[in-house]
């Protein structure tokens, strides 16, 4: 009996460190399988990326944990209540931030505050509070009376930041934050991503198909391409798949493959050939002398730590941003949303 | 009741922000009014086809309902418009319940357009012979006009997924409730399967009530009559709204 309480006790709090915890999640859109079977946990606490390119199903993810979308199969628990049957709950305990824009552009920042607080039930000077701490906390409250209509992309990102935060979510979903953003703006936001770990102990939930931004703010990483995680762990976890150093060959003739200290080998579609080494200062030597016994002819050679980009060139062949389209799309989406 | 209420005030502030559109709202009826309304006036000479009263009074309560319709069913449908800009998504991720911000979002649209039909109706007195005292019941009726109409919309926004089909319904649905409303000619002299459907309409009701108040010309229906019939619709379509709202999602 005694046991059986610790066992249970034991097992709600093991249940507690999880933030998110989904099992063989599967989304089909008609015939089109948009999410082909993910599992994955993030712990309470922890800033998770899910890292892909366009169309990967990141996305749609994040529609079914934030309880917009309903999952086809498999189960799905944020902040320890499962998303098909206790919505409302999971509700009460997420922020988001959407890839698309979803201020509202006729109300001021203030407004706008406002209206998302009265969504939430928050009222009278909790809520004014609230909202200034906010505000000021993404340097925006000097503009609070102003249209967000004339906002750039970036303070309207912050003002989507300030606005999730303001009914104090245990989980934040941020689809693709930055988005469109300009350097400068994107570091700015990360900024904020940073802090707002570390003073309110949220968890974070990202996705992204920036490779820096992942890198930069991931606690973990969950690599997702074609519907299906092909790879998860720490930043450093998954650099350690590509092995410590890549060279890169830009060969005269017959770009062909060679092993150098067991190290993957791969022709790269631009006729490069790219070589994973442990170490990269001693091994370069070794190339040149493999090199020279095929007869290939070294025009170039560059070799740099493995970077998230790396990795997903690794697993899939492809590079993250490679696909057809792909920055068309952002210039497109971009421009929509000025 | 937050939620509610939070909606009724940013449907509100938008429509005091969006001064332009405002203003496009309002003119279109006076232009109606004005024109349509005196040129056909100096042509009908005999008013007992009327009701006694000469053809631009007879029209000031239709062209008052039209513009309250008007109004309330495209913001109704404008719904689309908040699915696909974002703010409709912050609402179906909130706690809140859907039902209930959907219903304030609906009055807030029926008090704007009820004051785009007061703005109506004072600049009315100016060009048509109508009751003032009239106004106050009239701009009744056109708030539980404005709240069928807007629910009208929030119905239809919550089936379709863009605003291509929206054309589509000006020429199917709006134009002709309003040619079977009674709000332009009488309905007396219609033929009986135009009758049938305008029975239907609830735009028939509002028009009806609002010209006995406005001008004392009574239609086919004594005024309670058409008041109650209208409340009935009215809270019917509300509902309708608020469950097709509350099952509307994403994909």
């Amino acid at each position: 009996m005694q046991w059986g309480q610790i066992y249970l006790s034991v097992l709600s709090d093991l249940k507690r460190m999880y933030a998110i915890e989904v099992e063989n999640l599967v989304k089909k859109f008609g015939d089109f399988e948009a999410v082909k079977g993910i599992s994955f946990k993030v712990k309470k606490g922890e800033i998770f990326a899910f890292l892909g390119p366009n169309g990967a199903g990141k996305t749609t993810t994040v529609h079914i944990l934030t309880t917009l979308l309903k999952p086809t199969s498999g189960r799905a628990t944020v902040a320890g209540y499962d998303v098909l049957k206790d919505a409302g709950e999971v509700r009460k305990r997420i922020g988001i931030v959407f890839q698309d824009p979803s201020v509202d552009r006729d109300l001021t920042a203030y407004e706008n505050m406002l209206v998302h607080g009265g969504v939430y039930g928050l009222k009278g000077r909790e809520l004014k509070e609230k909202i200034e701490e906010l505000l000021r906390f993404v340097e925006l409250w000097e503009f609070r009376n102003k249209l967000v209509k004339y906002f750039s992309g970036g303070m309207q990102r912050r003002l989507e930041i300030a606005r999730s935060l303001l009914h104090n979510p245990e989980v934040l979903f941020l689809d693709e934050p930055t988005l469109g953003l300009d350097p400068q703006t994107r570091a700015h936001v990360w900024s904020y991503i940073q802090a707002m770990k570390e003073e309110h102990e949220m968890t974070v939930f990202l996705t992204t198909h920036y490779m820096e931004e992942a890198e930069k703010l991931a606690d973990r990483v969950a690599i997702i391409d074609h519907g299906r995680i092909i790879a998860d762990g720490t930043v450093e976890e998954l650099k350690k798949l590509v092995g410590s150093d890549v060279v890169y060959l830009k060969v005269e003739n017959n770009a062909e493959c060679f092993e150098i200290d067991s190290g993957t080998c791969i022709v790269l579609p631009d006729g490069r050939i790219r070589i994973d080494v442990s170490d990269a200062a001693r091994n370069i030597p070794k190339i040149f002398e493999a090199a020279e016994e095929r007869g290939i002819k070294i025009l170039e050679i560059t070799y740099h730590r493995p970077t998230l980009n790396d990795v997903f060139l690794h697993l899939t062949g492809r590079e993250i941003r490679d696909e057809g389209g792909n920055l068309m799309k952002e210039i497109i989406r971009t421009k929509m949303r000025r | 009741m937050r939620a509610f209420e939070i909606m009724v005030y940013r449907q509100i502030k938008r429509f005091l922000r969006a001064k332009s559109r405002v203003a496009g709202m309002i003119m279109t009826p006076l232009v109606w009014l004005t024109f349509f309304g005196i040129g056909w006036s100096g042509a009908f000479r005999e008013t007992s086809i009327f009701g006694g009263v000469d053809y631009l009074t007879y029209l000031s309560p239709g062209i008052f309902a039209m513009a309250v319709f008007n109004q309330s069913f495209v913001s109704g449908i404008s719904v689309i418009w908040d699915r696909e800009f974002g703010f409709l998504k912050e609402v179906l991720v909130a706690p809140a319940s859907r039902k209930e911000t959907i219903a304030g979002r609906i009055f807030g649209d029926s008090v704007v357009a009820t004051l785009q039909g007061a703005v109506i109706l004072i600049l009315t007195l100016f060009i048509a012979k109508i009751n003032p005292q009239g106004i106050i019941p009239a701009l009744g009726v056109g708030f539980v006009l404005a709240v069928a109409f807007s629910s009208f919309g929030v119905s239809i926004a919550a089936k379709m997924r863009s605003m291509e089909g929206f054309q589509m319904i000006m020429a199917l649905v709006m134009l002709p409730l309003i040619f079977l409303s009674g709000a332009i000619y009488p309905i007396e002299f219609m033929p009986s399967w135009m009758k049938a459907i305008a029975f239907i309409n609830p735009l028939t009701y509002a028009v009806e009530a609002s010209r006995v108040f406005l001008t004392g010309v009574g239609g086919i229906f004594p005024l309670q009559q058409s008041l109650l019939i209208l409340l009935t619709i009215t809270a019917v379509m509300l509902y309708i709204a608020m469950l097709s709202f509350e099952r509307s999602s994403m994909e």
